[in-house]
């Protein structure tokens, strides 16, 4: 037995080095065709085998935001057992039915590897926990912010990292408007401005603008709604492709980004649009994202690629089920992948997405899907497909030692 | 640029070779765990790249069959748009509201590497396609048995595989009794015996009984139910871990196996039992398992180890997300993997189980995993764990 082995470990052996030798000549050739100036794109690779797998038989709900702060760590939320049917949390029933299985509690935070660190979340003393929590961002402080799109939902909450409780932003108390200064209607995502210690809030679900306020004390600072419009609550009903576009956001207002360089990247994603703005929200651009999608749209949410001029954004599209890979500056789509489905770089609802400091990104899904997946950044390479479907390592073994 | 990655390249290598070298004891470990007689089971790691993506913005709705051919072609029937949500097929509507996705036909063909062969299946001339259909079993001639649990289904239908109609057995009107000698009544799956040329019809949903009838001509030969009692359909009603065991069968009785040396076990799920017959439906024994499972049931369907003597089977647990590992002859549970969950290795609703010749397994999960895994067979190995979680690979490299 013991013999074999060591033969095969020697063919394997030869194998490898086989690979690295036609590795090397394929970088050569790659090279060679971004010398004849091809486009070119970042290019990536899913890991299926993160993050681990959870401890305590946890489930994830709909998992509806995903932050990466200044460690690398990732952290997720997600809405555990209100979205998880009884057939599958059979361990939390009364009595039992099976050990499988639970809810996880809703803030996840993870390292690089994939291991689960800290994890806290749901209703307090001294704040009103969302009805149905959406989004979640790490400021430049590392403190973590959450929104919330249930019925009453009209406020934002910061906490440490650890769970501690800081300020609430507005109140459980679904009645403010687009105009209201004092609170919010069902916030999506929220960003924070380290220059101006500013928070832009994604509003939202009911309301239909972009809110600023203080990131400390929350004064509201201002407000904008589509083409830097005044923004206005009127029911324009469904959106139609072929129609002019609307001169107002529709619901929901699903994200708000500031680039480095000061422009602010907004999410109009049942109108299949983003749109550009100033910090003072004087409208730039927009442009439409595979605007043939009906009803929930295309553009979900948006992060921008780790190089200084953040050259490339990556849109996620829980729609068509797949990621946009955008130049930023041209707001040009270079490329996309991923399909529907319920395998590695597969989506069933691509709802949130973040990027770390290696150019790796994350995608949160919401609906049935119920993950987070990474996707390592491989550098960038040539287009070859406007459409690149599962972006799947390639193998390097047979595994069938 | 070049030169970096060449260093690179050299790291890796010499990371490789070290990690040879770790291999290399982690053998020598094995082999000595081995000597000293620890209990031995199966090992597998999920693929977590098998099968290959579907075609045409396929999805599966709820994947409630699996069976493997002669060929190791891998045969997998699940229930399409009727077990999908609209906004995961948004690409059937007139117009397309979006570019994803379309329920795949019904039966999926898989050669070994996981690339798609075909796909077929539904309504058709001269059969009646299942309200609901449920198991799929290909035989040695080229042909599959597919049964169904809707409404009206009491019958099973037999094609070839790339779709040709070949006969009905029993009819889609599912008032058969459990004594019925003509239909079945929402059959959950039909495993073969095919060198007597007998189908073992696990029956099912509507009744309680294993019925055998012959693979050609679908005569009912002969029947039974739990412990080789004349079935009887009285409502038993919900599973209790405390009451004594029930002397029926309850709903769904969903696997009936015959094995090599001549028995034949039974899945009796919602019981938490694997209950274990002659071929002429003489009770041998029983064992349950995570008795205390209630609603759903813990025995979902079971597989036996491709060596000669079938030494092991693995039984998917659906209710509590696992493979139970036993020792076949003396029912001895060894091992389990899996856990709850949508990442590789992980399952939701893990409903249907089958091996390959070269000792893999295949697994389908209904309700919302609706997927469909492969488990490596890597040999056999000391038990370490009672439930080893969720089984992944080591990783290869850290990219």
């Amino acid at each position: 037995m013991q013999p074999k082995r060591h033969l095969l470990m020697g063919t394997g052996l030869v194998t490898l080095l086989a690979v690295l030798g036609v590795a090397q000549y394929l970088l050569q050739q790659s090279a060679a065709a971004q010398a004849k100036g091809a486009v070119q794109a970042p290019r990536f690779e899913v890991d299926p085998l993160w993050p681990k797998p959870l401890p305590n038989h946890w489930l994830l709900g709909s998992t509806i935001g995903v932050s990466v702060d200044a460690q690398d760590h990732v952290w997720i939320i997600h809405r555990s057992s209100a979205t998880l049917n009884n057939n599958e949390r059979g361990a939390e029933l009364d009595p039992p039915t099976g050990e499988c299985c639970k809810g996880a509690p809703p803030v996840l935070e993870f390292d690089q590897a994939g291991n689960l660190l800290r994890h806290w979340g749901g209703p307090g003393q001294g704040y009103e926990w969302p009805q149905s929590n959406h989004g979640i961002t790490i400021d430049y402080k590392g403190n973590v912010w959450i929104g919330g799109n249930g019925a009453d939902d009209g406020q934002v909450l910061k906490f440490t990292q650890d769970g501690t409780f800081i300020k609430q932003f507005g109140m459980e108390w679904g009645g403010a408007g687009s105009n209201d200064t004092w609170a919010f209607g069902q916030v999506a995502k929220i960003f924070v401005d380290k220059g101006a210690n500013e928070a832009y809030i994604a509003d939202g679900y009911r309301n239909h603008r972009v809110a600023v306020i203080d990131a400390d004390s929350g004064q509201f600072k201002r407000m904008w709604g589509a083409y830097g419009n005044k923004p206005d609550d009127t029911n324009i009903g469904r959106y139609n492709p072929d129609a002019p576009p609307a001169q107002q956001f529709r619901n929901p207002v699903h994200c708000a980004e500031l680039s480095t360089d000061g422009f602010v990247y907004v999410c109009d994603r049942v109108n299949d649009r983003i749109q550009v703005f100033t910090k003072d929200g004087k409208f730039v651009k927009e442009q439409f994202v595979a605007k043939r999608s009906l009803a929930d749209g295309s553009v979900w949410d948006i992060a921008f690629s780790k190089d200084p001029q953040q050259k490339y954004l990556y849109l996620a599209d829980g729609r068509n089920q797949k990621v946009h890979l955008i130049e930023r500056q041209t707001l040009q789509v270079l490329t996309s992948f991923g399909d529907g489905g319920r395998q590695p770089s597969e989506f069933f609802g691509a709802h949130s997405i973040a990027s770390d400091s290696k150019g790796n990104i994350y995608i949160t899904e919401t609906y049935e899907g119920k993950r987070v997946q990474k996707f390592v950044y491989k550098g960038i390479g040539p287009v070859t497909k406007e459409n690149q479907g599962v972006v799947w390592p390639s193998r390097t073994s047979s595994h069938e030692d | 640029m070049n030169r970096t990655r060449n260093v690179l390249v050299g790291a890796g290598l010499f990371a490789l070779l070290v990690g040879l070298g770790f291999g290399q004891s982690a053998l020598q470990k094995s082999a000595a765990a081995q000597a000293k007689g620890a209990v031995q089971a199966p090992r597998f790691e999920v693929d977590p790249m098998w099968p290959k993506p579907l075609p045409n913005h396929w999805v599966y709705g709820n994947v409630i069959g699996v069976g493997v051919d002669s060929r190791d072609h891998v045969y997998i029937i699940h229930r399409g748009a009727g077990s999908l949500e609209p906004k995961e097929i948004y690409a059937t509507t007139n117009p397309p509201s979006s570019e994803c996705c379309v329920p795949a036909p019904p039966v999926v063909e898989f050669d070994a590497d996981g690339t798609f062969v075909r796909a077929w299946g539904g309504p058709g001339q001269g059969y009646e396609w299942p309200e609901s259909n449920h198991g799929i079993t290909p035989d040695l001639k080229g042909n599959l048995f597919i049964g169904g649990n809707g409404g009206n289904d009491g019958h099973v239908l037999k094609f070839t595989t790339d779709g040709k109609f070949v006969k009905q057995f029993g009819f889609a009107y599912a008032s058969a009794g459990s004594n019925d000698m003509y239909a079945f009544n929402k059959v959950a799956k039909v495993s073969l015996d095919e060198a007597v040329n007998e189908a073992y019809v696990s029956d099912g949903y509507g009744n309680h009984r294993v019925a055998v009838m012959d693979m050609d001509t679908g005569k009912i030969k002969r029947y039974w139910g739990a412990y080789g009692n004349k079935p009887d359909d009285t409502p038993l009603g919900n599973y209790n871990p405390e009451a004594p065991l029930a002397q029926q069968f309850r709903n769904p009785v969903h696997c009936a196996e015959p094995s090599k040396d001549g028995f034949v076990y039974v899945c009796d799920r919602p019981n938490d039992r694997i209950q274990v017959f002659t071929k002429d439906g003489k009770f041998v024994k029983e064992t349950q398992v995570a008795k205390t499972t209630r609603g759903d049931g813990s025995v979902w369907d079971i597989a036996f180890s491709k060596d000669a003597a079938q030494k092991y089977f693995y039984l998917a647990d659906g209710a509590n997300e696992k493979i139970h590992v036993f020792d076949r002859a003396s029912l001895t549970y060894l091992t389990s993997f899996g856990d709850g969950g949508r990442q590789p290795g992980q399952f939701y609703a893990v409903h249907s189980i089958a091996t390959d010749s070269k000792g893999n397994v295949y697994t389908t999960e209904t309700y919302r995993g609706q997927r469909l895994q492969k488990f490596v067979y890597k040999g056999l190995a000391a038990v370490t764990k009672p439930n080893q979680g969720t089984v992944w690979p080591t990783k290869t490299s850290t990219h």
